[in-house]
């Protein structure tokens, strides 16, 4: 299914992932304050985003699900939240490497540090609950319902870990509202970066979809089979 | 039977189940005492006493007892395939839920005063007006906790080691409530000014309803029948 599709995506995919690593190590200027790990930042912030394409992905395939009740919402929504698992732990590897550096630590309990981590065990929660659960109808709706669920609290607990470090005082100074992208440069190469991780997404979201569609198809053959609907 | 009547039979179904055996807050109450006791052997003396450590104290003893207490309240349901014949009743679905929210609710705010009692004794506090201060984020709290396990339970319950899954999902989702509530127990313990705890009361409130909400909405989901 969308075998063309899925090998123009790839094609692109390859494409903005070599013209971004080219802008990443060469084209672009070298920060002025953080130096050559500032570099990281144009891949820490496009996996970022995709991560949060991603798990709004799981919640809208979450409400079309308990709406229509056709499996592909199901199989879309198990397919956003594995290859957002994947980018969401990417986003934490980065921001960790970038971290040592430039905050002298790993790992601090700073409001979106704590956040994306909460995130990741929310979702973490939920492909448990897909790889327990049996494949069945049941377990669509419940992943559905969670997902939807886990996105409405999604803001309460970014204004609640928001709260908590503000009260608490700051373990280090956060950048300030700018990122310093004052060369054109900067913005070109965050732009393209971004477009090649959306396409990188987008690629490995549609392998794992169209995976999982023909699982679905395999599985209602069986069924069909199994009633003697169709074979002999 | 208007949806009022379901309720309150259902309630008073659990609550006299409760009464006779005493199960659900029995456990809640021992395992809540374990941890209070667990905690103060783990910290270190100086975190022995005080507002802090015993709101962190508390809400942990909240948290992993009532992750049991709906567990249980999930398996006496299975029990007999009492569920099923709940859902076969003339029951709306989100008049199950409110039931079996209102029952965890009980429940757990009985457990809690027992808590509240046993973490002023641990952690050498006053009984004083901080405690009546604590009422409110405890009861915000119990009621945002048993929203949430009551629609995550009826979900983990459904599947292979549902034990294990609850609290994976439950814990993450908790986390506003869990920040707000340690936050605003500290407060009215160490008798800050209600300013102080405002903020956290919002989230607390706003996550409630949230819970609440969804819940009602979409017990429906989790509990039905292909």
């Amino acid at each position: 299914m969308g075998g063309a599709l899925k090998s123009w995506i790839g094609a692109a995919t390859g494409v903005l992932m070599l013209a971004a690593l080219f802008m990443v190590f060469v084209y672009v200027p070298t920060e002025a304050d953080e130096g050559i790990i500032q570099r990281i930042f144009y891949f820490h912030v496009p996996i970022a985003w995709v991560t949060f394409l991603a798990f709004g992905l799981v919640a809208i395939a979450g409400v079309f699900y308990l709406w229509l009740r056709q499996d592909v919402w199901d199989d879309l929504g198990y397919a956003a939240a594995e290859s957002g698992m994947v980018f969401c732990t990417l986003m934490l590897v980065t921001g960790s490497i970038w971290a040592k550096p430039i905050w002298g630590t790993w790992w601090t309990w700073d409001s979106r540090l704590t956040t994306c981590l909460v995130l990741w065990l929310l979702y973490g929660g939920y492909l448990v609950l897909r790889a327990l659960a049996d494949d069945t109808p049941e377990t669509a709706r419940m992943a559905a319902v969670v997902g939807i669920v886990g996105a409405l609290d999604v803001p309460i607990i970014i204004v609640s870990v928001r709260l908590w470090r503000t009260i608490h005082p700051a373990v280090l100074v956060t950048r300030q509202g700018s990122h310093g992208l004052e060369d054109p440069r900067m913005i070109a190469t965050l732009l393209v970066a971004m477009a090649a991780f959306t396409a990188l997404f987008l690629w490995l979201f549609w392998l794992r979809f169209a995976t999982l569609r023909a699982r679905t198809r395999i599985s209602r053959l069986r069924l069909r089979l199994a009633l003697g609907e169709i074979g002999d | 039977m208007t949806a009022m009547a379901a309720l309150i039979s259902i309630l008073r179904k659990d609550l006299r189940l409760e009464l006779r055996s005493g199960l659900s807050t029995i456990a809640l109450v021992s395992l809540s005492l374990l941890i209070l006791v667990v905690l103060v052997f783990a910290l270190p003396a100086s975190a022995q006493r005080g507002a802090e450590p015993a709101a962190g104290a508390l809400w942990v003893a909240l948290i992993f007892s009532g992750m049991l207490g709906a567990t249980r309240a999930v398996l006496a349901e299975r029990e007999n395939g009492c569920i099923r014949a709940l859902l076969l009743s003339p029951v709306d679905p989100a008049t199950l839920y409110a039931a079996k929210l209102a029952a965890s609710f009980i429940f757990m705010a009985v457990a809690e005063i027992a808590t509240v009692l046993m973490m002023v004794l641990f952690f050498n506090l006053d009984f004083g007006a901080g405690i009546l201060r604590l009422a409110p984020v405890i009861l915000l709290g119990a009621l945002g906790f048993a929203a949430l396990a009551t629609l995550l339970a009826a979900i983990s319950g459904r599947t292979r080691a549902g034990d294990l899954l609850l609290p994976l999902l439950a814990v993450p989702m908790f986390v506003p409530a869990l920040i707000a509530g340690v936050k605003a127990s500290s407060a009215a313990l160490a008798g800050e000014p209600l300013a102080a705890m405002a903020a956290w009361l919002k989230i607390l409130t706003a996550f409630d309803v949230l819970f609440v909400v969804s819940g009602w909405l979409l017990f429906e989901f989790v509990v039905g029948e292909d």
